[in-house]
């Protein structure tokens, strides 16, 4: 019973703490421009150009669309940041160090950021409405946020695959930022899923978020959690399934890392 | 000057231009910054816009290279100072007879010219992968809008990393102000599309005109009085910002001296 105790201790000090660690350096100011001003600025981008072209699809194709994929800022930079902050700062022996359960370490670098990216994704659908006209009277709104957190969620499972990945490669950013910009072309927050050539929807059928903004799209004209239940359950378990190939890699490092007396794996 | 002088500091152009290039190649978030996040900007401009008809598609191009010029100015010239602070070798640079501003302009230079290959890029893609034809209408007035847009951007990245140095608060907002010069400056839609109030910021960014001329000698055959409007106004620009970027470097270094640091924040 005092391991159980231990570990949810272990769970909820390791979240904060790797949170306030990342925001040692991230400052508000840095805050408010990425998680506030970018996300309207790459809603209004993807509107516009949406306007401005004439694939069919409608504004809210895109508000929607680009809202629920801001949930990737926290769920892939920030987990990624939180695991590669521990080597940039040389606490990632400690870490190999410490008898504490590595499963409940590991989870707990994505906890707050899934909180966080919820919030992101509501300033987004907050500025979709107030500046874009965005149109929720038909939307259940418990449904729509509880989309938004299976999608958080699925999301930061691939930021904790990306997360372990920072420790055997220097090049995060593009690792990262790679990432980030497939999503926007695959996950069908900018092109509809159907219009992706078999190969691409093939590979977006394997990606978080596809379902997240498909069943946010089908919520906001009116459908019911339990018409978009099928779609999350396969949400968590590609979560479920990234968040297991991350931490059999971060595991591998571990071993490999011990075996050669570098401790990360480089 | 005396023309030696200036001899001397085209030297030290070349040098910093040939340095900067050959250090860049070997960082991958700038060649995410030139190559992968502007072809897949282009690849949704593709879907999102292609069914304008093939006459869009330089369009396309044109604008997707530019978002990779804006992200190398704001990212890599933006910080062209601040990352010598972090390598320790500002002091050095600053206590050389050259003045910093002539090394940070061969720097900037080598930032803006390369992203060009974003432009390259998303040409062979639209052309090669997704079969367009395709065809700059007026190729040189584009040469020419190409190198005016070089010469401005570099000059514009001259005050962003003198700014950036002077209040890292506003490096820290860079993050923010990426997708907002895509959208200022028309890359990819016309300015036309924003609220009337936004039109004033439009016309002060050099990225904007750059925008409008490339545009223009890239998808149709304007006259040369046509494209004169914009080519001037990034040479005004240019001029302008080149005479802020003089005055604030004046005020960096005297505040450096004032507070015997060119390292802390």
């Amino acid at each position: 019973m005092s391991k159980v105790i231990a570990n949810i201790r272990l769970f909820f000090q390791g979240a904060v703490l790797s949170y306030i660690a990342l925001f040692a350096w991230f400052r508000p100011s840095q805050y408010i421009a990425t998680k506030v001003v970018g996300p309207l600025a790459q809603i209004l981008f993807f509107t516009l150009m949406g306007k401005f072209g004439t694939s069919g699809e409608s504004a809210d194709f895109y508000i929607i669309g680009n809202a629920i994929q801001i949930t990737a800022l926290s769920g892939i930079f920030g987990v990624t940041f939180s695991i590669a902050g521990d080597r940039w700062n040389g606490t990632l022996p400690y870490q190999f160090g410490t008898p504490a359960n590595r499963m409940t370490m590991f989870l707990g670098r994505a906890a707050i950021h899934v909180i966080d990216g919820i919030f992101g994704v509501l300033i987004g659908f907050a500025w979709g409405v107030t500046l874009l006209g965005l149109d929720l009277s038909n939307t259940d709104p418990w449904a729509l946020l509880l989309v938004i957190a299976v999608t958080t969620f699925s999301t930061s499972g691939l930021g904790l695959l990306l997360g372990s990945l920072s420790l055997i490669t220097r090049n995060v950013m593009f690792i990262n930022n790679t990432a980030y910009f497939l999503l926007l072309v695959l996950s069908g927050s900018n092109i509809a899923i159907d219009r992706l050539p078999p190969a691409l929807q093939a590979i977006s059928n394997f990606l978080p978020l596809t379902r997240g903004i498909a069943s946010a799209r089908a919520i906001i004209d009116g459908a019911t959690f339990r018409e978009v239940r099928p779609a999350m359950l396969e949400e968590i378990g590609i979560g479920i399934i990234y968040i297991m190939c991350g931490y059999a890699l971060f595991r591998w490092i571990e071993v490999l890392a011990k075996r050669r007396g570098t401790l990360e794996a480089m | 000057m005396k023309p030696g002088m200036l001899k001397a500091y085209i030297h030290v152009i070349k040098l910093a231009y040939i340095f900067t290039l050959k250090q860049s190649m070997t960082d991958a978030f700038i060649l995410f910054g030139i190559f992968v996040q502007p072809l897949l900007i282009a690849i949704m401009a593709l879907f999102i816009l292609g069914e304008q008809g093939d006459g869009v598609v330089i369009f396309i191009v044109v604008g997707s290279g530019l978002t990779g010029l804006w992200d190398s100015v704001l990212f890599q010239s933006g910080s062209s100072i601040t990352r010598e602070r972090w390598t320790g070798t500002l002091e050095v640079l600053v206590a050389m007879p050259t003045p910093l501003g002539v090394i940070v302009f061969g720097k900037n230079l080598a930032f803006v010219t390369q992203s060009l290959g974003s432009m390259i890029i998303a040409y062979t893609c639209a052309s090669i992968i997704f079969g367009y034809p395709l065809s700059v209408e007026s190729p040189s007035l584009f040469i020419v809008s190409i190198v005016l847009t070089v010469l401005s951007l570099v000059c514009m990245g001259l005050v962003l990393a003198t700014l950036f140095v002077l209040n890292p608060d506003m490096q820290r907002w860079s993050n923010g102000l990426e997708f907002p010069v895509f959208i200022l400056a028309g890359f990819l839609f016309p300015i036309a599309m924003l609220p009337q109030w936004t039109t004033p910021l439009s016309y002060i960014l050099a990225p904007y005109w750059a925008a409008v001329a490339l545009h223009m000698s890239s998808s149709g055959k304007p006259d040369i009085l046509e494209i004169s409007l914009p080519w001037a106004m990034m040479m005004l620009l240019g001029v302008l910002y080149l005479f802020l970027a003089f005055w604030l470097f004046r005020k960096m270094l005297f505040k450096a001296r004032v507070d015997a640091t060119l390292i802390g924040q």
